[in-house]
């Protein structure tokens, strides 16, 4: 029995009514903030980040809270950005506690607290340095928060980075929570066969290479699987990768990027040179 | 669901990984028709993980390795395709569902396009192809879930359903409910009944539930050492007792009879229809 | 030789999920138990509960009439040796004497009685001269029994294997159910999880299924696989073995395994 030949599918003959991408899929980003293009979002976060640290004083930390603090608002992540703060607390807690009494060489006492004094000049230099964090913190959660991680990678790839190398850093962000379960089962494995992880810390110690070898190996033999299912789905076809969400771009925004990054340099460049007229 | 054509042929296919100290399959021969499905069995270590690799091209344009003998799809030898053109002929299936998965898909739908993303097709005839997978494996209810987040056998039918979405001609399954609980093995095993029995895709399925492939195989083939020692009708060749010897577990219709036979009992009529090879 | 009480346990795991409900589980020293049941419904959770690696939310685990409380799984180890389900996630060492070794050097084992150990454990699993191999040069197979090697050699009173048969040819189950013989022949308790109905009926002595966290059904596998039980079986998406369905067509009563089948048919004749 000769079997049919059917249809020639070596070429992408677009058939009729042909569909729409689900909603779920499309995800399309509301807000004018969150639509903006990824790489547009990414200098901004970037650009925050070296002025929050770079510019000398108050005003390099307090203006990016101001400007994050407005994002924020616009994009709708303002209630969000609560856990992202409570994330640094430890951080801000010990350098407050650290310069506040204990910065070297200052003199100008503002209160004791039994044996310890807090100096002015310390608490000062606290008090900035916990801005500064806090305004790198914002930043980054704004940018995390209103970008889909597919989204920036597409991005990037439609640009040229290469399939490659957004498919490692893609895959690398999500294999972090299978990577998590493998450790577990790992850790259950070897404490089934009497590794000790609840006594002293030399036998706790002792533990690392039982639990470093299956993952690392384990590891690297799911990459070479990996390797060849992935090629098993064309992965290295030798053609540009068709997109399924556009991000668009303008002339605009690739202004406002070479705006805010440059100037944020120039800020930079002009405190370190001693010159920034703000405190 | 497009119907498939030609025939993937393997011709004294002997094979041998980079860097190892023998052949992993000696003197194969092989014939793999559109619409018949061929079930491969033998002990672990035998060579069927290898076979599949070969009889997908994989073998060595992605694995390396050498290869002498021929291994043809249409007449056209695959050492000489590179891998993307491959994928679009024949897809292989793996035992762990999770480790053929993208890890860079957030939807089942997004994991299905991946294969024909990568081949830069027009955005239309990607979402064509994801709902004629979605549907004919019955799974269109998985299309907005994680894939990190399924049951072994949802896992494993997507990644089966983003293996048809680059329309191959031929599928080689390799162990392919091995890690799947009962309902799993049922799920996929129901879902590649239907497949051969609609699509007429041509497949080439590893398997130790010979039960599986009692009622699936159109022939089976036995692989022991690397070498094919029996070959046949899978009635014939699964309805052998000896293939015990043979380090294959016989289905329990075989086994049943045997144990009958061997205790100088009739099988009771009765029991026919329990024992019967199954309608294929 | 020890005896096992789960006394009513519960288990919520910290997400949320409700892996174990009301499990009253008594395993006498010595006995075989094999466990069964689809995924997600509380099998591996248990076994985990035995040596420690979780702790019930509520009810208590009891080795040997005591309860296991807080004790460290380094301890309980001792006395629960587990074998999980991917050899992959457990073997670390280039050479499969030191793999097996390490359990038992856990345990405080050294020289000539570490040595016996391991080779002992080696060459129950059918592994023996294989001592200096590289474990990932073993096939998935015997990789398997490695593991199982690893824990065997622990000689624990209670061994636990999880999914032995998984990925096995019948070489490979075959090994797996001597080496099952084997250790209860000693009079030390085994428990085993698996999805091969077959293998379950014909290797222990004591079936016990498993649904949404609740034990379901606990008897011999003649018990277990009767037709009464059937409705039970197939709520749960579970099939009892083939032998046991021609015997209740032939109306032989409950024959699990072709044995028993053969026999009660013999008996009829």
């Amino acid at each position: 029995m000769r079997p049919d030949p059917g249809p020639d599918t070596s070429v992408a003959i677009p058939e009729p009514g042909a569909a729409v991408l689900p909603a779920y899929v499309l995800r399309v980003p509301t807000g004018p903030y969150r639509a903006l293009n990824p790489l547009t979002k990414f200098v901004i976060a970037i650009a925050s980040a070296v002025v929050a640290f770079g510019v000398r004083g108050w005003t390099g930390p307090l203006s990016i809270l101001v400007v994050t603090a407005a994002i924020a608002l616009i994009a709708g992540v303002s209630r969000s950005l609560r856990r992202f703060v409570l994330a640094t607390i430890p951080i801000v807690a010990s350098i407050l506690l650290v310069n506040a009494f204990l910065y070297p060489g200052a003199t100008d006492v503002l209160f004791r607290v039994g044996p310890f004094a807090a100096t002015g000049t310390g608490v000062t230099v606290a008090l900035q340095a916990v801005l500064r964090v806090i305004a790198f913190a914002l930043s980054v959660a704004v940018f995390s928060l209103t970008t889909a991680t597919d989204d920036f990678l597409a991005d990037l790839e439609r640009r040229g980075t290469g399939r490659r190398l957004t498919f490692v850093i893609g895959s690398a962000i999500r294999t972090i929570p299978t990577m998590g379960s493998r450790a577990i089962e790992i850790v259950e494995a070897q404490r089934a066969r009497g590794l000790d992880t609840e006594g002293s810390i030399r036998r706790r110690l002792r533990g690392i290479v039982p639990l470093a070898g299956p993952m690392v190996f384990g590891s690297l033999g799911e990459v070479e699987e990996r390797t060849i299912a992935l090629e098993a789905r064309a992965f290295s076809a030798p053609v540009r990768r068709t997109a399924m969400r556009a991000l668009p771009d303008s002339s605009t925004q690739r202004a406002l990027r070479w705006v805010v990054g440059l100037g944020s340099l120039v800020l930079v460049a002009v405190s370190v040179a001693g010159r920034f007229p703000l405190p | 669901m497009s119907v498939a054509t030609g025939t993937l042929r393997l011709s004294g296919a002997t094979y041998r990984y980079a860097g190892a100290r023998h052949d992993a399959l000696t003197g194969v021969d092989l014939e793999l028709a559109a619409g018949s499905v061929l079930g491969v069995v033998g002990p672990n270590e035998a060579g069927k993980s290898t076979l599949c690799l070969v009889a997908a091209g994989l073998a060595p344009v992605v694995v390396g390795g050498r290869l002498t003998g021929s291994v043809t799809i249409d007449g056209r030898e695959t050492v000489g395709m590179r891998p993307h053109e491959l994928a679009q002929r024949c897809g292989i299936l793996f035992q762990d569902p999770q480790a053929q998965l993208s890890g860079t898909a957030s939807t089942v739908f997004e994991e299905l396009a991946f294969g024909p993303c990568n081949l830069g097709l027009p955005l239309g005839d990607v979402i064509d192809r994801v709902e004629a997978s979605l549907a004919t494996l019955g799974i269109a209810a998985l299309a907005d879930r994680d894939p990190a987040r399924l049951s072994g056998g949802q896992a494993q039918l997507v990644a089966l359903a983003a293996i048809l979405a680059l329309r191959p001609d031929f599928l080689v399954l390799d162990e392919p409910t091995s890690q799947l609980d009962p309902q799993g093995t049922r799920l996929v095993g129901e879902a590649l009944r239907d497949l051969a029995r609609e699509s007429r895709t041509a497949i080439l399925v590893v398997e130790h539930k010979t039960s599986l492939l009692d009622q699936l195989a159109d022939r089976v083939v036995v692989i022991d050492h690397g070498r094919i020692v029996r070959a046949g009708p899978s009635a014939e060749v699964l309805g052998d007792p000896a293939l015990v010897e043979l380090g294959v577990e016989p289905p329990p219709r075989v086994r049943v009879r045997a144990a009958l036979a061997g205790a100088g009992l009739r099988t009771p009529d009765e029991a026919d229809q329990l024992l019967a090879e199954p309608a294929r | 030789m020890i005896a096992i009480e789960v006394r009513r346990v519960g288990f919520t795991y910290p997400g949320g999920v409700r892996a174990l409900d009301g499990v009253d589980l008594s395993v006498g020293p010595g006995e075989t138990l094999g466990i069964i049941g689809q995924n997600g419904s509380g099998k591996s959770t248990l076994v985990r509960h035995l040596d420690g690696l979780l702790r019930p939310t509520e009810g208590q685990i009891l080795l040997d009439g005591s309860v296991v409380g807080r004790r460290h799984v380094a301890e309980l180890a001792g006395l629960v040796g587990i074998a999980f389900q991917d050899p992959n996630r457990q073997i670390f060492a280039g050479r499969v004497r030191t793999e097996v070794a390490f359990g038992p050097r856990n345990l405080g084992l050294r020289g000539a009685e570490l040595d016996r150990r391991v080779t002992e454990a080696l060459d129950m699993v059918g592994l023996a001269g294989t001592d200096e191999e590289n474990p990932y040069d073993l096939g998935y197979s015997r990789r398997k029994l490695l593991s199982i090697a690893s824990v065997l050699a622990m000689r624990t009173p209670i061994v636990v294997l999880d999914e032995p048969t998984t990925g096995q040819d019948l070489r490979g189950v075959a090994r797996v159910r001597s080496v099952v013989a084997a250790i209860a022949a000693e009079g030390r308790t085994v428990i085993a999880i698996s999805h091969d109905m077959r293998f379950v009926a014909e290797t222990f002595r004591r079936v016990v299924v498993m649904r949404a966290g609740k034990i379901v059904l606990d008897g011999t596998p003649a018990q277990v696989f009767a037709e009464a039980n059937w409705p039970a079986l197939a709520e749960t998406y579970l099939e009892p073995p083939l032998a046991a369905r021609v015997g209740a067509r032939l109306g032989v009563g409950s024959t699990p395994t072709e044995a028993s089948l053969v026999q009660a048919l013999t008996g009829r004749a």
